[in-house]
């Protein structure tokens, strides 16, 4: 299944399914039942669409699985949309859709009013389930459609909002497309509006970007963590081609160079001292001065000292930071695989805080679950020794066990044979003498 | 059934609207940018606000795959054709009962369809919309495109109408003749095609049809094969270009 609709504890607002979002805001509207659907099935069902099925409701939180059929294919309707018949306007349409309801629409034929709606609903959700994997385009529907283009996107929109059309139909490779057209289209334009704007766009979701995003400078590309983490960029492109960036004053306030020739002399005089330094700069203050410092291009190289400065509780065991921080970028790779939610989201979640708070978060986890059961599993990946002893001592347990269990099967295995031997003989035993 | 009482044929002055039911606009796109060319029909509510242009300017390119650079022609003639309709906005045109005859002439992908009606644009209820379905599903019209495209092109001939009243009282203005003549001047100018109410409705007349101008009257559908539509395209491209 293609959408990647998980809904996420950022708020990126670049949802296709902003209904799974209304339920817990408490939307009025019909509740959906949040695991368990309703099914209803006429007739015969292929068994692959209900495993889709099944995987698209274990994906999205609020939809859950199977309804109406037409024909003889499944179509999936997520459960907050149960509502929709062929036969009625339900009341969740009229109050979404006021314009074919209220006034003098209400008693009006043709053009406005119920049966204007009806006739569009109809036609566009007839439409859409007749090539139910394909995503039904606006432009496509209403060409086939008489009537004001304006009521047509509005009804088309409304469906499509509530998975009435294009439910889970878009293809991974009309979406690629789409962010490739995007990418090159907006890496265009995305230069000279990303010296002016101060606020940055991510080139892969169009959605502004929030505290940090990863800008590359081979494609001139930004994307947001998300669109980084979930490896949507071009094919050419590895994650190693990234950098992240961090959004603050000084894409407000440039800095001049001689206010950076300033900082540098400070730093080099008097070293982590930054009360001296900002003095010595003149109008920038500490915090400006350090955040610039570590976007300097030799920055990393000083970070180690610099986390000293900021008040996270480090351990002494932080020796190898700066090399821990472009082999984490590294490592960081493997993680960007979205199958494995959990670690998606551990990865998307350090992407933005950036490495040395999910190290120490890490650290803080870490020494937690240690006390709590020795063979904890490990998510601080910048402490090498001990993830890979904490690996070694897993596997070799499980390897144990393994073989427990090899040889117990075998035993019974062989019980059987003897049980199944000593039968026949006894049933060979008694035919015999009747011969 | 609405009685038509021949003396009562005065010509009102109205706000300039379209004179259906809906007041909207027919809008016609041909845009022609690398060699590629886009070409389409269709019906805008001009109440709608302009932010709505540029989006579906913009939907519509990404949806045809067109590219980016085809956006700004799009906006630019959807937005001209949207003021001239504006631009009549304020005026004033006659509106009376009379009936036009409008005519049908369009292939739409496969589907030829020919027709000729009568239709009253003092009808200020009428609903062009409801015709084309109709039409379509009594004439078993499978092609779903055929149906807006019907509609587009009585609008068209309506608003073209309209906009002639409304010209017709400008210039009756402007000369400042005496009241009476703008019923003239609108009688002679381009109402010249209207019927003449009397001669089938009066005494002598009679509401039915003749049987020998039936066949003028009856809507003519082809369904052409595809070798035949090639043709008709590229005639029809080279006419275009010439012209």
């Amino acid at each position: 299944m293609s959408t990647p609709s998980t809904p996420t504890p950022a708020a990126t607002a670049n949802s296709i399914l902003p209904p799974p979002q209304q339920p817990s805001a408490g939307a009025p509207f019909s509740q959906p039942p949040s695991t368990a659907g309703t099914v209803k099935t006429e007739g015969p069902l292929p068994t692959s669409t209900t495993a889709s099925a099944a995987t698209v409701a274990a994906a999205a939180a609020a939809a859950s699985a199977v309804v109406a059929e037409e024909l003889s294919c499944t179509i999936t309707v997520p459960s907050y949309s149960a509502w929709f018949s062929y036969d009625a306007i339900h009341e969740t349409e009229r109050r979404l859709m006021p314009e074919f309801f209220e006034g003098e629409a209400a008693a009006a034929s043709g053009s406005r009013g119920p049966d204007a709606y009806k006739y569009y609903r109809d036609n566009l959700v007839r439409s859409f389930r007749a090539r139910p994997g394909r995503r039904l385009t606006l432009t496509e529907a209403r060409r086939g459609l008489v009537g004001d283009v304006g009521s047509v996107r509005r009804v088309f929109d409304f469906l499509e909002e509530w998975g009435l059309i294009n439910y889970g139909a878009s293809p991974s490779g009309a979406k690629q497309g789409r962010d490739k057209r995007e990418e090159a289209a907006a890496s265009q334009s995305s230069l000279p509006v990303g010296a002016t704007m101060p606020r940055k766009l991510c080139t892969g979701c169009r959605t502004v970007c929030g505290l940090a995003y990863f800008s590359c400078e081979k494609a001139d590309i930004s994307l947001c963590a998300r669109c980084y983490v979930r490896a949507n960029y071009r094919p050419g492109l590895t994650a190693t081609d990234f950098k992240r960036i961090e959004i603050t004053e000084d894409a407000k306030s440039g800095w001049t160079d001689k206010e950076t020739l300033h900082l540098l002399e400070a730093v080099l005089h008097y070293g982590e001292d930054w009360k001296k330094v900002s003095e010595h700069v003149g109008s920038r203050s500490e915090k400006d001065c350090i955040a610039r410092f570590t976007r300097l291009p030799f920055g990393e190289q000083f970070m180690g000292l610099k986390e000293d400065k900021m008040q996270f509780e480090i351990d002494d065991d932080f020796n190898d930071e700066s090399g821990s921080q472009i082999s984490k970028r590294l490592r960081l790779t493997p993680l960007a695989d979205a199958s494995n939610p959990i670690m998606a989201q551990i990865a998307f979640l350090s992407a933005i805080v950036g490495s040395d708070v999910a190290a120490a978060a890490g650290q803080a986890a870490i020494s937690a679950q240690s006390q709590v059961d020795v063979n904890g599993v490990s998510i601080n990946y910048s402490i090498n020794n001990i993830k890979e002893e904490e690996s070694c001592t897993n596997e070799l347990s499980v390897n144990d066990l393994l073989k427990e269990a090899s040889r117990n099967a075998k035993v019974q295995l062989e019980n059987e044979r003897k049980d199944i031997e000593q039968s026949l003989s006894d049933i060979v035993g008694v035919q015999v003498p009747t011969l | 059934m609405k009685t038509v009482s021949l003396g009562a044929n005065r010509p009102s002055a109205v706000k300039f609207r379209m004179p259906t039911r809906d007041n909207l606009v027919p809008i016609r796109v041909d845009v022609e940018v690398d060699g590629q060319r886009y070409r389409d029909a269709f019906t805008w509510n001009p109440s709608d606000p302009d932010s709505e242009i540029i989006s579906f300017a913009k939907r519509t390119a990404k949806d045809l795959k067109l590219p980016a650079n085809f956006v700004p022609q799009m906006l630019h003639s959807i937005q001209g054709q949207l003021a001239e309709f504006r631009s009549y906005e304020g005026e004033e045109m006659q509106i009376r009962e009379k009936i036009v005859p409008l005519k049908i002439d369009l292939r739409i992908n496969n589907t030829v369809i020919r027709d000729q009606f009568l239709w009253d644009i003092g009808n200020l209820d009428s609903d062009p919309e409801e015709f084309a379905r109709t039409l379509c599903d009594d004439l078993n019209i499978t092609d779903p495109e055929v149906g807006p495209a019907i509609a587009v092109s009585i609008r068209e001939q309506l608003y073209e109408i309209a906009s002639q009243s409304v010209s017709a009282m400008r210039e009756a203005r402007v000369s400042k003749k005496g009241r009476r003549a703008p019923e003239f001047a609108s009688n002679s100018k381009a109402m010249h095609n209207s019927l003449d109410l009397f001669k089938y409705f009066g005494s002598k007349g009679s509401v039915v049809r003749k049987r020998k101008e039936w066949y003028l009257y009856e809507p003519v559908v082809d369904v052409a094969r595809k070798e035949e539509v090639g043709a008709i395209d590229a005639t029809e491209e080279l006419s275009s270009r010439n012209a």
